[in-house]
């Protein structure tokens, strides 16, 4: 292991070390890419199911925790199965695509470069539309009814009841659930670790799947700590936007 | 009328929709586990076995010793899970009862700890360990989840505390409980579902954690049911069906805790994670 008896005084070397890598800059674009698909998929997904899950039907109890389960799963252990389905030679998202006549040959999902990212995405997608539809609906039950049937009987429709009622009423908690999510999505390097673990030639690499590269295969804890400072600054940012959303009541604590 | 009928219909097609995607990797991992070797890697697709099998799981119990990981595995989250829904209890009740100074600044710390991921604490934390000799024990890995299961449990508690009406507290007081019997007498039995997903939210966390303990547990006879997945990727030749197995394994627990309190832990969550 990394011999941590004889520390030694390197200034801001590691810093810059990491600043000036030739490959710094896609993983702060790639961390970017990561965490705005994610976060919007995993918005836009979870906010359909919630309102599909807003009225009440019989069994939708059940109904809820066969959706909702996702979210308790291991990331790594979920990333390892979604490497099975996505496989290139044998995976079953190329064999039902293939029935269905839409692709010819089999797509390398995760050993080509093209495709690599967009599969992580949409596993990421995946396992973060429960906690999004989770929050979002419990916010819808607890709009009164009267704003409803007010609107019912200025004779809004399905739509203007959605943007005029629904969506404004939530707005709170889609602002501080979205912020969250940002901050938890930059930090979840489990999915892609147990995917690609950065691969294939860093098309997936972001800078929490770097960090744990770094200390994992180059066991440099220094290196590995002043990019974990750099995370650290990124996150301070999300948390000083959280907070002055807070103090301006956006939503509270 | 004809309008709510199509509508019902299309709301019906999109919660099939959801339901399928949701569920379908895990039937698919369950049926790669149960197939023989033979007929895990063909194209196109077999979709059922032929024959289901057990072979990948005797081969993941007798020869890859999951046995001892899924104890480990066990040990580890419950210790944890019990440890920091003891804390957090304790720890919200004074935070929403009590009025002392920097008590805001102390729940803005813990809302803070909890966007901490672990990967980023890591090293010190390594470091730390290596010095106390704790590395490599199952003892280190309890400390560190039972850390953040506190911070997080903690909020939780708040949220859950903060909807239990003071007055029982104050009768209990003034029939002479101090404050441990009314904690102990009095807070925890009402809150019983919160503990409950207090309890199982650390637990489903220690249990999938992998970065950590794959740095702190190197030994086979130490490794946690993650470390040993992550330790099988490496494993060149390991055959699908195996791994296959060894997932659902490793899914299984949470799965079956999610199942038994979801309805606690969806609460908690939508209480906790918000109003913080």
């Amino acid at each position: 292991m990394f011999n941590l008896n004889n520390p030694r005084f390197v200034g801001w070397s590691n810093y810059r070390t990491i600043i000036t890598d030739p490959g710094f800059p896609r993983l702060l674009w790639n961390t970017f890419v990561w965490i705005a698909c994610s976060v919007a998929f995993q918005f836009l997904f979870g906010l359909i199911l919630a309102l599909l899950l807003a009225k009440p039907f019989p069994g939708r109890g059940l109904y809820m925790g066969l959706v909702f389960y996702p979210w308790a799963l291991s990331g790594f252990a979920i990333g390892l199965l979604w490497s099975w389905l996505l496989n290139g030679q044998f995976g079953i998202v190329n064999d039902i695509l293939m029935r269905l006549g839409l692709i010819k040959v089999p797509i390398g999902f995760l050993s080509d470069e093209r495709f690599a990212m967009f599969s992580v995405i949409l596993v990421n997608v995946w396992y973060g539309i429960p906690f999004f539809a989770i929050m979002i609906l419990a916010a819808i039950q607890s709009i009164p009814n009267e704003l409803y049937e007010a609107a019912q009987i200025d004779g809004a429709g399905l739509f203007r009841k959605l943007f005029y009622v629904t969506l404004p009423y939530i707005r709170p908690t889609i602002y501080s659930t979205i912020l969250l999510r940002i901050i938890w999505v930059m930090n979840f390097p489990d999915i892609i670790y147990g995917m690609t673990r950065g691969g294939p030639a860093g098309a997936t690499n972001i800078l929490s799947v770097n960090m744990i590269n770094i200390v994992y295969y180059r066991n440099n804890f220094g290196l590995a700590s002043a990019l974990g400072m750099i995370i650290t600054a990124i996150l301070l940012v999300f948390a000083i936007i959280y907070l002055v959303l807070l103090e301006r009541g956006e939503f509270e604590l | 009328m004809k309008k709510r009928r199509l509508q019902d219909v299309l709301r019906f097609i999109g919660l099939s929709i959801f339901l399928i995607v949701a569920i379908f990797p895990l039937v698919w991992i369950f049926l790669t586990s149960i197939k023989p070797a033979t007929e895990v890697y063909t194209f196109p697709v077999k979709y059922l076995p032929s024959k289901p099998t057990l072979e990948a799981y005797r081969y993941l119990f007798s020869f890859a010793r999951f046995n001892v990981y899924f104890k480990n595995s066990f040990i580890v989250a419950t210790t944890s899970a019990v440890l920091s829904t003891l804390f957090s209890i304790v720890a919200g009740y004074i935070l929403t009862r009590e009025q002392f100074r920097l008590r805001t600044f102390l729940i803005l710390l813990l809302f803070f700890v909890q966007m901490l991921p672990t990967y980023l604490i890591m090293i010190p934390q390594f470091t730390m360990f290596s010095k106390l000799k704790l590395t490599n024990t199952l003892t280190s890995v309890i400390i560190i989840y039972t850390g953040f299961g506190s911070a997080f449990g903690t909020i939780m508690a708040r949220a859950f505390l903060k909807n239990l009406p003071r007055t029982i507290e104050e009768a209990a007081m003034i029939d002479g409980c101090n404050r441990l019997q009314v904690l102990f007498k009095i807070v925890i039995p009402l809150l019983l579902p919160g503990v409950g997903s207090i309890f199982s939210f650390c637990f489903v966390n220690s249990w999938n954690e992998v970065f950590t303990a794959v740095l702190f547990l190197h030994t086979d006879r130490k490794m946690t049911v993650p470390v040993a997945l992550y330790s099988f990727v490496s494993k060149a030749g390991i055959q699908w069906n195996v791994m296959a197995a060894g997932i659902v394994m490793a899914l299984l627990p949470t799965i079956v805790v999610f199942m038994l309190a979801q309805k606690y832990i969806v609460e908690g969550l939508t209480q906790g994670a918000i109003k913080a």
